[in-house]
């Protein structure tokens, strides 16, 4: 257990009562507190230094025990093991581990597996630095029939899955389930699959990535591919002309209360990954597409519709970088994108995101496929793996993860946990965590609140 | 501040100033300021502009999509503000319920105030139909027990409570943490006691992220919402629509 903090729980405060009578001492628990400008409007944010970052890691057969696992980074400055590994948890066997997301009340981190199609709970709350499978939930396909259970994002007591395929032939074509915080099925709502709102756009049914805007009542999804392509040798899908066929080429945006898809935008070649601009008012999101390597621009128009615009490229797209993940600062003003085959991650002025602008690249490795970055944008945080399948084989399938601090003009490198040489296996999704979880702040709390503006509610008409 | 409300926030061991919305909102009764009025003049957006957050769109109609069920609203042991024991379960079901979980002396702008006027606007604009009366209630459990005893809700409540209302607000609190803490863990509220960092003992004062639960009359929770999504419009019709899935007719 790290250091102790300034704030407990009920709960915490029950357990330490008991254990205080139990064990006759006085022991008061520790508390906790990702990219954290891609977490759900729910869940409350880390806006001053991380402590912890959660790293999502591939099993890899004669490496460790070879189970996929959760591994602990301490990144306190100043600590003892400050860039070290101070945890690792192996959920026996491997699944295709890939994404994780927060509860709404940041105490418990959902982690999927793409082919055994597990979701695993973990307790990040009662001891953040040692955090501890609680709950391994393995209905998602009887439930909905869908495969691939790949982004997780919370809404107020329940977790939005966004999957990537179906049972019934290994597709694309998906949908979204929805549970408790408990791990009870709620719900399914399928991809769009028809055309809607007068673009003449048909959906293809693919999911990848979803982002809600409450300020908006809306959520966006992305696209990718099915079991049959994501678990293939990547080498033999890009030669597999059919293969090729088969990837998301929309978008669409859902009214987020009745759960029901709007529109469907032409966005070809795979949209991945879906940021929205946290500033306050701002009515915009951004994607990168893998295939195409393009950004785009999901915006509302000036008569209040939505639409698509493609406002650039990464890198050169005739040699297919394959853009991967996406970071957005928390002011909306730049955006971090990573290409794996190039290794490459490149910073973007998105002061205007109809025209950003290449202001910055960086070699991180021989591959590079997630970026997350603290709130303030100073520490930028890089993992490498993509996929089991898809990653670079040889001495190219660099596994690891690296600190870099910026400064607006460069990254400089602070550590680097090789993670084969450490025996964990391929590192893929970060998510930050604090010791204390007191310290997190409700996304709304960016915005200028103060009780003296809230009680012109109550004393009287506001002045016109 | 008059000397009576003064004496109420001393009797109440509440600063007077900046300390507390609840000491604000007694001050504000007591010199006669027409809450009731005043809430109803705002629209929807201007109150959750007012509590820094922006909802620019127009809520879906009421019945035109469907509210899951989340869970079953945990029971629990609890005191209303005669001090008398009762079940939560007693204020979760029969009617459409809307509870949320605050303390009196919160001064979080997007907390416990945000939701005390989200509520009190919602009163008001149901009690425009006679016919919610026996359909619609709203709870407000207080998760201080130390401080908000069944005398201290009951001056926090005001006219907001009294049973001739039209629209029932009960205002709850419990006798202990020991009864509390199985509350707020079973409805995944989380609190937190701010304490000293060199002697570990509790500053008095708490800290949490507003959640509000709408309940079924069959004691299902049916929508959770927090500050960021927490419009008194949208809540509005989340009520309506479970009115209209129990035949409710509507004005």
């Amino acid at each position: 257990m790290l250091k102790s903090n300034n704030h407990f729980s009920l709960k915490a405060l029950v357990a330490a009562v008991s254990a205080t009578v139990a064990l006759g001492v006085v022991a008061l628990p520790t508390l906790s507190h990702a990219d954290e400008t891609a977490c759900s409007p729910f869940t409350p944010l880390i806006k001053g230094q991380e402590d912890l970052v959660y790293v999502w890691t591939l099993g890899v057969e004669g490496v460790g025990d070879g189970s996929d696992k959760l591994v602990t980074v301490d990144v306190r400055p100043g600590s003892k093991t400050f860039g070290k590994v101070i945890n690792s948890l192996s959920v026996g066997g491997r699944g295709e581990a890939h994404h994780m997301g927060f509860s709404d009340d940041r105490r418990y981190m959902w982690a999927g597996a793409l082919d055994s199609n597990k979701m695993f709970v973990f307790d990040i709350g009662t001891d953040p630095s040692k955090p501890k499978l609680i709950n391994t939930i393995t209905d998602i396909v009887e439930k909905t029939g869908y495969v691939g259970p790949h982004t997780f994002y919370a809404l107020p007591g329940r977790m939005m899955i966004q999957a990537l395929s179906n049972t019934k032939d290994h597709g694309g074509v998906t949908g979204i389930a929805i549970y408790s915080n408990d791990g009870k099925y709620i719900s399914k709502h399928d991809m769009p699959t028809t055309q809607l709102g007068g673009a003449g756009v048909t959906g293809d049914g693919y999911g990848y990535d979803l982002g809600i805007n409450p300020q908006k009542n809306v959520l966006l999804t992305s696209s990718f591919t099915g079991w049959n392509n994501y678990m293939m040798d990547f080498g033999k899908m890009v030669k597999d002309p059919d293969a090729m066929k088969h990837f998301g080429n929309t978008m669409a945006i859902w009214n987020l209360k009745t759960m029901e898809p709007m529109k469907v935008f032409d966005v070809p070649g795979a949209p991945l990954e879906i940021r929205w601009s946290l500033k306050k008012g701002d009515n915009w999101a951004v994607t990168a597409t893998a295939l195409t390597s393009k950004l785009y621009v999901i915006k509302q128009d000036n008569k209040g519709e939505w639409q698509s615009y493609d406002v650039g490229t990464i890198g050169n797209p005739a040699d297919i970088p394959l853009p991967v993940d996406i970071s957005i600062t928390a002011d909306g003003k730049g955006l971090w994108a990573n290409t794996m085959l190039e290794g490459m991650t490149r910073f973007y002025d998105f002061s205007n995101p109809m025209k950003p602008k290449e202001v910055y690249s960086k070699k991180i490795g021989s591959q590079v496929n997630m970026v997350s970055q603290s709130w303030d944008g100073k520490r930028v945080y890089f993992t490498t793996s993509l996929l089991a399948n898809w990653d670079k084989k040889g001495k190219d399938d660099e596994q690891f993860l690296k600190m870099y601090k910026w400064n607006g003009k460069k990254l400089t490198h602070v550590f680097t946990i090789d993670f084969y040489k450490e025996k964990l296996g391929r590192a893929h999704h970060m998510k930050f965590q604090a010791l204390n979880l007191n310290t997190l702040q409700p996304l709304a709390a960016t915005q200028s609140q103060d009780l003296e503006k809230l009680s012109l509610a109550l004393t009287g008409p506001k002045e016109k | 501040m008059s000397r009576q409300s003064a004496y109420i926030a001393w009797a109440l061991r509440l600063p007077l100033r900046g300390g507390g919305f609840f000491s604000m909102l007694l001050a504000l009764a007591l010199t006669g300021a027409g809450m009731a009025c005043a809430a109803e003049s705002h629209s929807s957006r201007e109150i959750t502009e007012q509590a820094g957050v922006i909802m620019d769109f127009e809520p879906s109609p009421a019945g035109s999509y469907k509210l899951y069920n989340i869970k079953d609203a945990p029971d629990g042991k609890v005191l209303d503000t005669d001090g008398k024991a009762r079940s939560l379960s007693e204020f979760t079901g029969d009617k459409v319920t809307l509870l949320s979980f605050i303390y009196s002396s919160c001064a979080d702008p997007g907390g416990c105030p945000f939701a005390y006027l989200v509520f009190h606007t919602l009163q008001n604009r149901l009690e425009a139909h006679p016919e919610f009366k026996h359909s619609v209630r709203l709870v407000s459990l207080s998760f201080d027990p130390r401080r908000d005893t069944p005398e201290v809700l009951k001056l926090y409540a005001g006219d907001s409570g009294k049973d001739d209302r039209g629209v029932q607000w009960d205002f709850l609190t419990t006798t202990s943490l020991h009864d509390l803490i199985p509350i707020l863990d079973a409805y995944g509220q989380d609190v937190y006691f701010d304490v000293d960092p060199v002697t570990r003992k509790p500053l008095g004062t708490l800290s949490h992220v507003l959640k509000v639960f709408l309940i079924d009359r069959h004691h299902v929770i049916r929508e959770i919402y927090t500050t960021a999504y927490l419009s008194p419009d949208v809540v509005y019709n989340d009520i309506l629509t479970l009115l209209m899935e129990e035949g409710i007719k509507l004005p």
